[in-house]
């Protein structure tokens, strides 16, 4: 094995999965994470239910033809007989194939269907010999340590990959934030902020090291904006409202606004700057034009005013932060405080930091200002630095600071090798020594 | 997938993107390995229009010694530029002197993407030339009368392109000898490549008349006897032959059998990889239907036998 091979980094999410090599600036390949196999789709929202068909023979025995072969039409070879990504909703489009998403929430919910994405992965997307790599994979927070040694087991076993890290997706985007001229000292210390198609998750690092019981999620994330919009053009009669649609018109008009009311007088007052055209080009060449209006601070506000979308979660993104970091260890606080890193694709709407800097620090204060006037204003204390990090690596966050930390020379000394899982098998990889922390550079 | 594709996906896909009409052009700097100890650096080093393209392949001195400078001359030509620090070869794109008509910009992209593989190839080629005047020079002699050259064939072409994996090839003047040699890291693996090996082996008895001869063996076929770094008896390392016939060898046919022929090591152990999922697949399903039938096997409530306040049992009238 050639010493200088990259390190292979994927990073799995919900809705986009983030391919590449380590030391690159951004990942070779984002596409969706889905995966298109013969026979019907699995349930609109089941839970992964849909298996994958499966041949009577594996496909070595029939793709064997060798040049110029034509056995394979002959003899089945359903199991390789399936597309990813983008590649995939275009053959779910046709007749003959299903799409299934085999993550759910984060977590992997389909081990077959992602072993075979992996697999397309590796040898369509990337091309390159597992066996050569060491790969960096990332996790959500709280993934069980199962899920963790099925990972492995396919890694090891399937691919013989020669090395495997499986690195938090938080920890990671702490680690790209480093990028950020804000961030004086490369501390693994913060509370991320990842919000991407799923889930959003608040998640509070202590030196590397996720303080698993303070985190917190919320149902609200990408999907579910791009329903938002989707709903607000339905509402309006809009020519065009087809989810993809809504989701252009979310990634590139939407924005924080500093207070909904004022913003409504505003796009009164300057309607022909604040409204917005998007001319969709039709399936027939037909073109028509859709008008983008309130949704554009309305979506992502959802965030701070839940209860504008949805009637059974109404705690503001900024509260929950609170919440997290006060309910982590009083020691790292102020670390938490001030450096809450936004990471993934629903934290890109212009200002959103900015607005969640505001509201968390009006937390802060009101109540520093009521523990001061309870103690009779004896006390004053010095106050609290509160400062959200947006950054240049936002997007694909877990996946950058995985290729920064998959390029330092002592990456693979971090890693769990091949060699080490054959004699000690899967449970191998329930410990990681913790990468890019104290001590390491 | 069933057969891998020959040319680089990256490249492919970030060009496309770059040539698409009304692009703007943008820095680029990415890595990219490929298969076989081969990497990739496309970058934008001058301007962002000017795209370089680089290749660095562990046997390029080999293949330089069996013609690879002249293929890539030949499919490359003006694009060529002095090779980045590195690297052995680089191609450079200006976006602002594409050619005009889709057509030309989709081939160049495609002839891009194939850099690898046309390295590669020069080998091939090379062995090709020399088997079509082999087959010339043969034609003057019986089988007896001609001399010691023509009747055993060329010289064994070694491309060393893996660290312990090599291809052999020779001409002859009625067949080209193409030779892998493999080695599996694990004793799974080598279970499956031995059934896979054997229908490519099979593939002619199944009627596939034009597929090569394919031979299988753990020790070196007699070709690569006295050849430097090979060890004679069996040993980890399996030999693959691929015999390729006149008709493979036409002028017509002879870039797709040596995309095809370059990519087997690769396209082997891609589905020694690809079975294996699907074996954990099945394992998995199995699993499941056990975890059922288990589930389905734990005992029902009894019925407990219902009695009357006097002691009396119901019995059910049917
Ligand atoms: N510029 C943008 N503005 C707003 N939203 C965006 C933008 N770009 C992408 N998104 C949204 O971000 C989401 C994808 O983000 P990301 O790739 O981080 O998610 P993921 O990693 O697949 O999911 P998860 O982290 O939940 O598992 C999509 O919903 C997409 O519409
Ligand atoms: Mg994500």
């Amino acid at each position: 094995m050639a010493p200088q091979t990259p390190a292979v980094v994927m990073d799995n999410g919900t809705g986009y999965t983030k391919l590449g090599f380590a030391g690159n600036d951004s990942p070779s390949f984002v596409f969706p994470t889905a995966i298109a196999t013969k026979g019907p789709a699995a349930g609109a929202g089941g839970s992964g239910s849909g298996r994958p068909a499966v041949g009577q023979k594996p496909s070595f025995l029939t793709g064997g033809a060798g040049p110029g072969g034509h056995l394979s039409a002959k003899r089945g070879t359903e199991d390789l007989d399936f597309f990813i990504g983008d590649e995939a909703l275009g053959a779910a489009a046709g007749p003959g194939y299903g799409l299934h998403y085999p993550i759910r929430h984060g977590q992997i919910e389909n081990w077959d269907q992602m072993e075979r994405f992996w697999s397309n992965s590796i040898f369509k997307y990337l091309r390159v010999e597992p066996e050569d790599h060491y790969f960096l994979l990332t996790e959500p927070p709280l993934n069980p340590p199962e899920n963790r040694e099925n990972t492995a087991e396919i890694m090891f076993e399937s691919f013989n990959c020669a090395g495997l890290y499986i690195a938090v997706q938080a920890v990671l985007a702490l680690a790209a934030s480093w990028t950020s001229s804000k961030v004086q000292d490369r501390s693994l210390t913060g509370t991320v902020i990842d919000s991407g198609e799923g889930v959003t998750h608040v998640i509070p690092v202590a030196e590397g090291y996720v303080i698993g019981s303070s985190i917190k999620s919320i149902p609200i994330a990408g999907r579910d904006i791009t329903y938002f919009v989707q709903s607000l053009l339905r509402d309006r009669g809009e020519p065009d409202s087809s989810l993809k649609t809504a989701e252009r018109i979310k990634e590139e008009f939407c924005y924080v606004c500093p207070d909904i009311v004022k913003e409504f007088a505003r796009f009164d007052r300057e309607a022909d700057d604040r409204f917005k055209h998007y001319e969709v080009q039709q399936p027939g060449g037909r073109s028509v034009t859709v008008d983008v209006g309130y949704e554009r601070f309305l979506a992502p506000e959802i965030f701070f005013n839940p209860e504008i979308y949805s009637s059974d979660f109404l705690t503001p993104l900024p509260t929950i932060v609170d919440t997290v970091i006060q309910t982590s260890p009083i020691d790292v606080r102020r670390g938490l405080y001030k450096n809450i890193v936004l990471s993934g694709g629903s934290t890109l709407y212009k200002d959103f930091g900015r607005r969640l800097q505001r509201d968390i620090r009006h937390l802060v204060d009101a109540r520093i200002k009521a523990s001061e006037a309870r103690a009779g204003n004896q006390a004053k204390s010095g106050g609290l630095d509160v400062q959200v990090i947006t950054h240049r690596r936002q997007r694909h966050g877990p996946w950058f600071g995985g290729s920064l930390l998959g390029q330092t020379p002592e990456f693979r000394s971090y890693c769990h090798t091949k060699a080490e899982y054959d004699e000690i098998g899967p449970s191998i990889v329930r410990r990681f020594a913790l990468l890019g922390g104290p001590g390491s550079t | 997938m069933l057969l891998l594709d020959y040319g680089n996906l990256l490249i492919e896909s970030l060009l496309k993107d770059r040539f698409a009409p009304g692009a703007t052009p943008t820095s680029i700097d990415q890595i990219s390995g490929e298969f076989d100890n081969t990497s990739f650096h496309i970058s934008t080093p001058e301007s962002k229009s000017k795209i370089l393209i680089s290749l660095a392949i562990k046997c390029y001195p080999e293949l330089v010694k069996y013609g690879a400078e002249e293929v890539l001359q030949r499919e490359y030509g003006s694009l060529i530029v002095q090779p980045e620090s590195g690297y052995d070869f680089s191609v450079g794109v200006d976006l602002e002197q594409l050619p005009e008509s889709e057509e030309e910009k989709t081939d160049l992209i495609r002839r891009i993407s194939l850099m690898k593989r046309n390295a590669l190839a020069a080998p091939f080629e090379q062995a090709f030339d020399e088997f079509a005047s082999l087959q010339e020079q043969a034609r003057q002699y019986t089988s007896e009368s001609a001399p010691q050259g023509v009747r055993e064939g060329g010289e064994v072409r070694a491309i060393h392109y893996r660290e312990e994996e090599a291809i052999y090839i020779k001409a002859s003047h009625d067949r080209v000898t193409v030779i892998f040699s493999t080695i599996f890291r694990e004793e799974t693996d080598r279970v499956y490549g031995k059934v896979f090996l054997q229908e490519f082996v099979d593939a002619r008895k199944r009627g596939v008349q034009n597929a090569p001869q394919v031979l299988a063996r753990d020790d070196p076929p007699l070709e690569l006897q006295g050849i430097p770094g090979i060890k004679a008896g069996k040993g980890e390392v399996t030999y693959v032959t691929f015999v390729l016939f006149p008709r493979h060898l036409t002028p017509q046919r002879r870039a797709e059998v040596i995309s095809h022929i370059e990519t087997f090591r690769d396209y082997f152990h891609y589905h020694i990889k690809a079975s294996k999922a699907y074996i954990h697949s099945r394992m998995r399903r199995r699993t499941a239907d056990f975890l059922q039938v288990l589930r389905r096997a734990r005992p029902e409530a009894e019925e407990k036998e219902r009695k009357t306040a006097s002691g009396r049992t119901f019995t059910v009238k049917g």
